[in-house]
């Protein structure tokens, strides 16, 4: 301790050794959180991606289980898609603009899906709308059958997924600036063209990352949609019931399945940062939309 | 203890103390390939078992039991079926286990023998990946008809009606069971094996519906 220090003092001397030694420490400590976190979140997605050699792998996108539950994904998750568009939508703005007794209550009723486990949202659906359930008996009568159809592939879908927009959308519309969507009410615009010329084009970025969230989850639906719908390729055997029933038969192809539905994910996570605006900023952690400042607009 | 679905009532009642993973024979055949740390492999089938033995990752496979495939209508029996034939009618819906897992494999051979192959794989309109599965969805009365074992039947009894198959269309149900090499305590999982095969544990199994192997 008898090398140059910033000061003659010996006490002085020991005080700075001792806080540079704590910094090191912290930032020796700092990077290793980072980097077993990181190591823990990537090393599966690492081993799926690298399980087979890059051949086998697009062989694998290619089988017929594979493209059938393409399909099926895409036309199940499209049809959801556009009611959860069409009936959330306006659904989120009455909820963000209304005020009214029993408000908060519906709000979290919207949410209750979401912290609901798949397989209790699939036996939610069985016993609701099942041939044997509550609106069995009224839905037969009807000549509606939804056992085993991608109409129940739909209905699960939209159960688990959609609440993720709506939630994102009533946060979206909330941000908007009510005196321009007033304004435009004293200038002559009726209520729907106030919604869609005004508060829907301010609050674009905040509806489409949570669509893009909830369509995520969409693509990824599982324990409902094997429950209430069953599981038969072509016809309800979406990519991860593929995934699920390859897993005791072909473990390759159920791989590379679950490989393309990453891909798939990350391309959607992708899509809705960059519809927050918010790719470039470290402050944003994820497309959550009911952070204001994000989409929030003068 | 890695076994398949259809033991889930009546291994407990044979060794209680054990930890069990009960699933699709084909699922824990792929779990055990993977390294999953089983001790004792007990399959519905003996294709499972002797592929991992062929593989040397079990011991030599031992038969300890034998099961009945039935089809099983809900109680209310909404596509009034009364014999096997009953489910190549249009529209009926049916409810399979997919093929790699044994439910699913003896139901094909089930319609094999009888020669009803297109008809009823035309009307399977949900492939599961083990029979309790396949048991809920007629329980709950989703499918209009599924192949099960009678074991499953009779724990679903109450909500489930069983239709017997024609002796000539039953494939046989074998039940086989091993110790894994990898697992941490063979003595464990030697004497578990000898307690389904000892007099008590076979009379318990007879008690659930299984057959003498």
């Amino acid at each position: 301790m008898t090398t140059a220090a910033p000061s003659g003092s010996r006490h002085y001397d020991q005080t700075w050794w001792y806080a540079a030694l704590g910094r090191a420490v912290v930032s020796v400590g700092a990077t290793l959180v980072v980097v077993v976190v990181m190591a823990f979140l990537l090393l599966p997605i690492v081993a799926l991606f690298t399980y087979q050699p890059v051949h086998d792998l697009v062989n694998g996108f290619g089988t017929k289980v594979a493209t059938d539950a393409i399909l099926v994904s895409l036309k199940t998750n499209a049809i959801a898609f556009a009611i959860m568009i069409g009936l959330g939508t306006p659904f989120a703005y009455i909820l963000a603009r209304r005020r009214f007794p029993g408000r908060s209550v519906v709000i979290t009723f919207v949410e209750v899906p979401l912290v609901m486990p798949p397989a209790v949202a699939g036996l939610g659906l069985l016993v609701a709308f099942g041939r044997f359930g509550l609106l069995g008996h009224t839905l037969t009568v009807l000549g509606v059958d939804l056992a085993f159809t991608q109409a129940a592939v739909i209905l699960a879908i939209l159960f688990v997924a959609s609440p993720f927009y709506l939630r994102g959308a009533i946060a979206a519309f909330e941000a908007v600036d009510a005196t321009l969507i007033d304004v435009a009410g004293t200038l002559g615009a009726g209520p729907v063209r106030r919604m869609l010329r005004v508060a829907i084009p301010l609050a674009s970025g905040g509806l489409g990352a949570a669509a893009a969230v909830a369509f995520a989850r969409g693509i990824g639906e599982f324990g409902a949609t094997i429950l209430f719908a069953g599981s038969f390729q072509g016809t309800t055997q979406t990519l991860p019931l593929a995934v699920y029933s390859l897993f005791d038969a072909n473990l390759d192809q159920a791989i590379a399945i679950g490989v393309l539905l990453i891909i798939v994910s990350a391309a959607i996570l992708l899509t809705s940062k960059l519809l927050l605006g918010s790719w470039t900023s470290s402050r944003s952690t994820s497309a959550y939309p009911g952070e204001r400042s994000s989409f929030a607009r003068p | 203890m890695f076994a398949a679905a259809s033991l889930t009532k009546v291994f407990p009642q044979i060794e209680p103390a054990a930890t069990y993973s009960f699933g699709g024979s084909g699922a824990l055949q792929t779990q055990i390939e993977q390294g999953a740390p089983a001790d004792v492999f007990a399959a519905a089938s003996s294709k499972q078992p002797a592929a991992l033995y062929a593989k040397g990752l079990v011991d030599k496979p031992v038969e300890f039991a034998t099961n009945t495939l039935v089809l099983i209508v809900p109680k209310s029996n909404p596509a009034h079926i009364t014999s096997v034939s009953g489910i190549t009618k249009p529209g009926v819906k049916l409810v399979i286990c997919n093929a790699t897992v044994p439910c699913g494999d003896y139901a094909r051979t089930a319609f094999k023998n009888l020669n009803i192959t297109a008809a009823a794989m035309k009307n399977v309109v949900s492939q599961t990946t083990d029979v309790t599965q396949t048991v809920a969805e007629v329980a709950l009365g989703q499918a209009d008809a599924g192949f099960v074992y009678i074991t499953d039947a009779d724990a679903a009894k109450g909500k489930v009606l069983v239709v017997g198959l024609p002796a000539q269309a039953k494939p046989g149900a074998t039940d086989y069971i091993a110790v894994v090499k990898s697992g941490k305590d063979q003595a464990a999982a030697q004497a578990f094996v000898q307690k389904v095969l000892s007099p008590q544990g076979q009379a318990t199994l007879r008690a659930a519906g299984f057959g003498k192997p």
